[in-house]
């Protein structure tokens, strides 16, 4: 509770008791601030684990995912990944449901992969030195780590919005540099307790890239 | 030593301090856990202890959105579950964080007279306030102990607490708002919602006859003081006898329906197999279900706590809860042997709906292992089974609880 909310408090309390109310409006203002998120997904080379990174997140920390049974079968985890898509909406093609739900039963379950080489693992081929940030397609790295699933432009949702980012970091000269770090390692504290992933998967043009996008925003 | 037995002997070690230092001690020593961990006796059961705003120490299940459990040694400490020791459970993360009860509003509307938006002094004044003792328990509860085991939150047997609720009548608001005919269902919606917009908001829903009979009130009190904030200040649905997935929190808007609610946490989730058991055999799906409703007959030892030692050749106190869902115990019975059962002494009736202590002088056990077994029954002769029934979503589990002890 802030100093204003303090003040507001007191006057409401007076102006309770003058009024004969009871003892419910003394308190008027009530605020929590919860516990910063510690859990983390169990890092693998398959492809879902960037994915569940990137998606889980979104909506729900990571403990629920590491409490499950521990015998659950790649079916049964497969078919629990669908129905975070079909009934919770979470923003999943067919294919991020196949990946997710083999990461989850091969990490947590004991499943052997069946799905192939791991995508998302590979590495991104370097660029040139001296390659220009304006030939990363900022929109298509956004949307192809579902960034908007958490920030917006103009709105806070799970993240902060790019507004606020670039309004914190407007007089930082440390902005650009701070932001890509900030970007590729992920972390949690600055802007509240949920947990940015890491985005290690990004090029250095792409972490160039988006970090000035956001400061622009 | 592999995990397994790594595993067992952690939480033997929890189990002893947990027990018999209680024993010892006449009470349960929560505050050396504190920021510790627990490890319920099931596969991944590790939790950390953490404080919460409002709370002691409690089990972490999920940290967003906020979901904790009630360490079970806290039912020990009596009949009522203190405002700070209380289960948390939410669905959709974006939770409120800040409420300011002066500008507070419950909206009323939907197939009545004339919709209303109620300031929380104009609730209060609506009728006179009435009081419950009554349990709120998660319809998953115990869900870690289902056999084979299912998905959703691996609740141990914590997710319910017993309170004291303050408030008005829902019927009183209902009827300030005026009911017109025809109306079938009233949905209710707290201040929580989805994180994106096309996940489904946390709505439950009443029929009409139990939202306009005598028994749930909106609450604003809690053992005589605020609802705690993770409980869903500043009011509460209170739907007595029934599981907690009804009693929403922060309650904010309150629809009159001329027609059965749909919305995915009615139609989809929180439903049970729709015949008398409530059951199917174990893997199978249902071929027809129901929304869960009303709290099976459930007792449990609280004061000592499985995995215990205990002295052998001294009689040993027993104490613990029974309820269920508002007719009444009628009485519990504690047996070594599931064969034969010996009667306990009930303690103070704090109302139908409430937790009723129970307390049982056991003759001096023999060296050994001992096997305590506890079963309720309830006004309406419902007894606890011997045998845990299955349903797949992990729900009312009601089985006749089994507490092992080593008589030292």
């Amino acid at each position: 509770m802030n100093i204003l909310n303090l003040i507001a408090v007191r006057v409401l309390s007076a102006a309770a008791l003058a009024l004969g109310c009871g003892a419910a409006l003394a308190q008027a203002v009530q605020s929590v601030t919860l516990p910063l998120e510690t859990a983390r997904l169990k890092p693998s080379k398959l492809a879902g684990y960037q994915l569940a990174l990137q998606k889980c997140g979104i909506c729900h920390s990571a403990d629920y995912i590491s409490q499950q049974p521990p015998a659950m079968t790649a079916a049964q985890w497969t078919a629990e990944v669908r129905k975070m898509e079909h009934a919770y909406a979470a923003p999943l093609s067919d294919g991020d449901v196949a990946q997710i739900g083999e990461y989850l039963a091969v990490t947590y379950g004991g499943a052997k992969p069946t799905l192939g080489p791991v995508a998302a693992a590979t590495p991104v081929p370097a660029a040139a030195p001296g390659t220009p940030a304006a030939a990363v397609d900022v929109q298509a790295v956004l949307k192809a780590n579902a960034c908007l699933g958490c920030h917006a432009v103009a709105q806070k949702i799970v993240g902060p919005a790019y507004h606020e980012v670039a309004a914190r970091y407007k007089s930082d000269p440390q902005a650009q540099a701070r932001l890509e770090a900030s970007i590729r390692a992920g972390g949690s504290g600055k802007w509240g307790a949920v947990v940015m992933p890491p985005f290690a998967n990004l090029s250095p043009q792409e972490l160039k890239a988006l970090a000035a996008f956001v400061l622009k925003q | 030593m592999n995990h397994r037995d790594e595993h067992d002997a952690r939480r033997r070690v929890f189990l002893q301090r947990a027990g018999l230092g209680a024993a010892a001690m006449g009470t349960f020593p929560l505050q050396a856990f504190a920021a510790g961990h627990e490890t319920l006796p099931f596969g991944n059961g590790e939790r950390e202890l953490v404080t919460y705003p409002g709370k002691r120490p409690l089990l972490r299940v999920t940290t967003r959105p906020p979901h904790l459990e009630t360490p079970f040694s806290a039912f020990g400490e009596g009949a009522i579950t203190p405002n700070n020791a209380f289960f948390v459970r939410y669905h959709l993360a974006n939770i409120p964080k800040r409420i300011d009860a002066a500008a507070y509003r419950l909206r009323v509307g939907g197939h009545v007279k004339q919709s209303l938006s109620l300031s929380l002094a104009e609730l209060k004044a609506l009728a006179a306030p009435v009081e419950v003792v009554a349990v709120n328990q998660c319809s998953g509860n115990s869900r870690g102990f289902f056999e084979p085991r299912v998905f959703g939150a691996q609740l141990g047997n914590g997710s319910m607490g017993n309170a004291r609720w303050v408030g008005v009548p829902l019927r009183a608001v209902l009827e300030k708002a005026g009911v017109l005919p025809g109306a079938k269902q009233v949905a209710f919606n707290g201040l929580d919602t989805p994180v994106l917009p096309k996940t489904p908001d946390f709505i439950k829903a009443l029929n009409i006859d139990l939202a306009l009979s005598a028994e749930p009130i909106v609450a604003w009190s809690m053992n005589g003081a605020d609802i705690p904030f993770l409980n869903g200040y500043p009011i509460k649905l209170i739907v007595p006898g029934y599981f907690g997935t009804y009693w929403v929190k922060h309650l904010s808007e309150i629809v009159v329906m001329d027609h059965g609610f749909d919305g995915f946490f009615m139609s989809t989730a929180y439903r049970v197999p729709d015949n008398a058991c409530q059951c199917v055999p174990a893997g199978t799906a249902p071929t027809a279900t129901r929304p869960i409703t009303t709290l099976p007959v459930r007792s449990f030892i609280t004061s000592v706590a499985g995995g215990a030692r205990v002295p052998a050749g001294k009689p040993l106190q027993l104490k613990g809860i029974a309820f269920d869902g508002g007719s009444g115990i009628r009485k519990v019975e504690v047996s070594e042997d599931g064969q034969q059962w010996r009667e306990a002494a009930l303690g103070k009736d704090l109302g139908r709906f409430s937790f009723r202590e129970w307390s049982f002088g056991m003759a001096a056990p023999r060296k050994g292992e001992l096997k305590l077994m506890v079963r309720a029954t309830n006004m309406q002769g419902d007894v606890q089974p011997a045998t845990a029934s299955w349903n797949p979503g992990g729900y009312a589990r009601n089985v006749v609880e089994t507490t092992r002890l080593l008589a030292v």
